[in-house]
């Protein structure tokens, strides 16, 4: 539970006069005022819960302080797995990776970077344009879903989408330890639902609450259309980047220093 | 003209080698049904897909059959819209083998699904800014126009046909266009994304789809010992050599801008040079077979006006179009996406590594068997339908 300062408490008491309620155990969450008061870049707060969308319909975002994402650290891609039950065959030409840990190495040399990298859930989303029967949708939020009981498996949208964010079930699989979310059988496309499930329970997705707990804290997530969100404010404040941003895509994930 | 009148009639089909092409046939088409019922059963790790090479033989397959059938097609309506009168007879035979293939590629998409069980999903969902959606609805219709085309073939309404001739020749530009957009319109993928493909799937389709009626015609007809006119066979030789100065054009280009500029110094370097298998099968089977040793055999005079010759550059062209198709479905995946440019990517998602494919035993027993399955319904029809003319004469039409 983040600390809390005046203006957090003077906007909570502003959603309660609004009458915004989304739900048990859910608490009001804004940036630290560290950022305003010393002048140097918010950072992320460790909390569990999710911003109220400020007005209007929400536009759920993520951005990884890369500087922080460490070469050891598996927090938010095991969150995932324990999650959403991704599974893990133990061949990596069929395992499973909504998220995944990469390393980069600059070709001219220098310092490796390590990032975590996840589905982009476009505003322009590739899979979604070439998805033969609309399996793939945008959620009012920007959630790219897949509707897994439409999908006919015919794998158009891997070959569109230029982050390999999608995996295809190459095998039955018994895994399904958490059952909040929907069993899974092969023959269909998935990917990163932003934890959708959890949002909208009001909770943050399961990689950065991991990456805020055990982690290092280099992911914020939160409403892109919220002016005074943390997330908002930090991309106003540090120069950030999404991945291939010259496709046109553009990503609702992005990065500080790639 | 009007006066050529040539008498389709159906063949025997009584003799053993008939039965045993037959029981071949289909027997081959249950392999492929099998392999399509385990792939669904089991999952696709029976096949050599990954997930980094989500599409694999059966969408060479397609692809490859579709442009066959939109070939065959082409030269059915020869006599009917380009009034090539001498080309009448084989324009039942052509828009059957162009139905039936389609079918086949339809079937091919349809088998490699993770879910064919949901076959009727894309009749009710459907998103018109696929490529795949838009061309599910033309290659149904195509399929459509190839059979009311044949039955205006049948009971002989002569504007009928040069209607429907018309109309299927276009659709098969549009199918095939279609076809090379599945790919071309990618933006993700360098080796996809180019505006060249869906014209040159046209060409190719039409130098595959000639060499393929030259190889069945002279079966059909050889085979049925039926007349069939030298003239009328060095006359598709001629046009396969053209197509093939129009694939070899079209592919030069393609390769020529790719190399020019630095930024695809590594994809071209991979495709043409170092790329092991993938190299070898580009310059062996589709510049060799598909191009250069076809178009020496049919320009060069001492051998482009021998039938002989002719079936042997036919059945190269047939093999070096498959390879082609090879070479667009799959080094597209194995090269991998540059997320990052200016870095090395190592991940556990098979990142920044060349990804091999390898061609499983299934996925040949199930494009072998889809092929054998076209072929089987092929060789039922003429038996069973006035498919097949009493003789064709070539020059006779000039």
């Amino acid at each position: 539970m983040p600390e809390m300062d005046r203006r957090s408490l003077l906007k909570m008491g502003a959603a309660a006069i609004a009458g915004t309620v989304i739900g048990n155990g859910v608490t009001l969450y804004t940036s630290p005022a560290r950022a305003e008061e010393g002048g140097g870049p918010p950072g992320a707060a460790a909390t569990n819960a999710l911003e109220i969308p400020s007005k209007g319909k929400a536009r759920w975002g993520m951005v990884i302080d890369n500087n922080k994402c460490t070469a050891q650290c598996t927090a938010c891609t095991a969150a995932c797995r324990t999650e959403n039950n991704v599974p893990l065959f133990g061949d990596e030409r069929y395992d499973g990776h909504w998220i995944r840990k990469v390393t980069l190495t600059p070709e001219r040399g220098g310092p490796e970077k390590h990032l975590p990298l996840l589905c982009n859930h476009c505003d322009q989303p590739p899979c979604q344009h070439v998805c033969p029967v609309a399996a793939t949708f945008t959620r009012h939020d920007g959630i790219v879903m897949i509707d897994k009981h439409r999908c006919i498996g015919c794998r158009y949208c891997m070959i569109a989408c230029p982050y390999k964010a999608r995996t295809f079930v190459f095998k039955e699989t018994s895994e399904w330890t958490n059952k909040d979310v929907p069993k899974r059988a092969h023959g269909v496309v998935e990917k990163c639902t932003f934890c959708a499930h959890l949002i909208d329970q009001g909770k943050i997705p399961a990689c950065v609450e991991a990456c805020n707990k055990s982690g290092e804290g280099a992911m914020i997530f939160g409403d892109l259309n919220n002016p005074g969100s943390a997330i908002v404010k930090y991309i106003r404040a540090v120069a950030t980047k999404g991945i291939r941003e010259d496709l046109g895509l553009e990503p609702k994930v992005s990065y500080t220093g790639i | 003209m009007a006066n050529i009148k040539t008498k389709f009639t159906v063949i025997e089909g009584n003799s053993a080698g008939y039965w045993l092409l037959v029981a071949v046939l289909g027997l081959l088409s249950l392999g492929g049904f099998w392999s399509s019922y385990m792939m669904f059963l089991h999952g696709h790790y029976m096949t050599g897909m990954t997930n980094a090479i989500p599409w694999g033989f059966p969408i060479v397959m397609a692809v490859y059959l579709i442009g066959l059938s939109a070939g065959s097609l082409v030269l059915s309506a020869l006599s009917s819209v380009f009034g090539r009168t001498e080309f009448k007879p084989l324009a039942r035979i052509s828009a059957l083998l162009a139905a039936l293939l389609l079918i086949g590629a339809l079937m091919c998409i349809i088998l490699d699904w993770g879910r064919p069980d949901r076959i009727l999903v894309p009749f009710y969902s459907m998103n018109p800014r696929s490529m795949f959606s838009l061309n599910g609805m033309l290659y149904s219709t195509y399929i459509g126009i190839c059979f009311v085309y044949l039955w205006a073939m049948f009971n002989h309404k002569e504007k009928l046909v040069k209607l429907l001739g018309f109309t299927a020749v276009f659709w098969a530009v549009l199918v095939h266009s279609g076809t090379g957009a599945i790919f071309g319109f990618v933006g993700a993928r360098e080796l996809y994304h180019s505006p060249l493909l869906p014209p040159s799937f046209i060409a190719a389709a039409l130098s595959s789809g000639t060499a393929l009626m030259i190889l069945v015609l002279y079966a059909t007809f050889k085979f049925t010992g039926r007349q069939l006119d030298d003239g009328l066979i060095r006359r598709l030789g001629l046009y396969l050599a053209v197509f093939i100065a129009v694939v070899a054009y079209l592919v030069f280009i393609e390769n020529v801008t790719r190399s020019y500029w630095p930024g695809n110094y590594a994809v071209q370097k991979f495709l043409l040079l170092f790329g092991n298998k993938y190299s070898l099968i580009f310059w062996i089977g589709m510049i060799g077979c598909g191009l250069l040793f076809p178009f020496i055999i049919l320009a060069n005079p001492a051998t482009g006006k021998s039938i002989g010759w002719i079936l042997v550059a036919s059945a190269l062209v047939v093999i070096g179009v498959l390879a082609e198709r090879y070479i667009i479905v799959i080094p597209g995946q194995v090269m991998p996406m540059e997320m990052f440019p200016g870095y090395h990517i190592a991940g556990p998602f098979q990142d920044g590594r060349m990804i091999d494919y390898y061609l499983s035993p299934m996925e040949i027993l199930f494009g072998a068997g889809i092929t054998a399955f076209v072929f089987f319904l092929y060789a039922l029809s003429l038996k069973f339908f006035e498919m097949t003319p009493d003789k064709a004469a070539g020059e006779s039409g000039n």
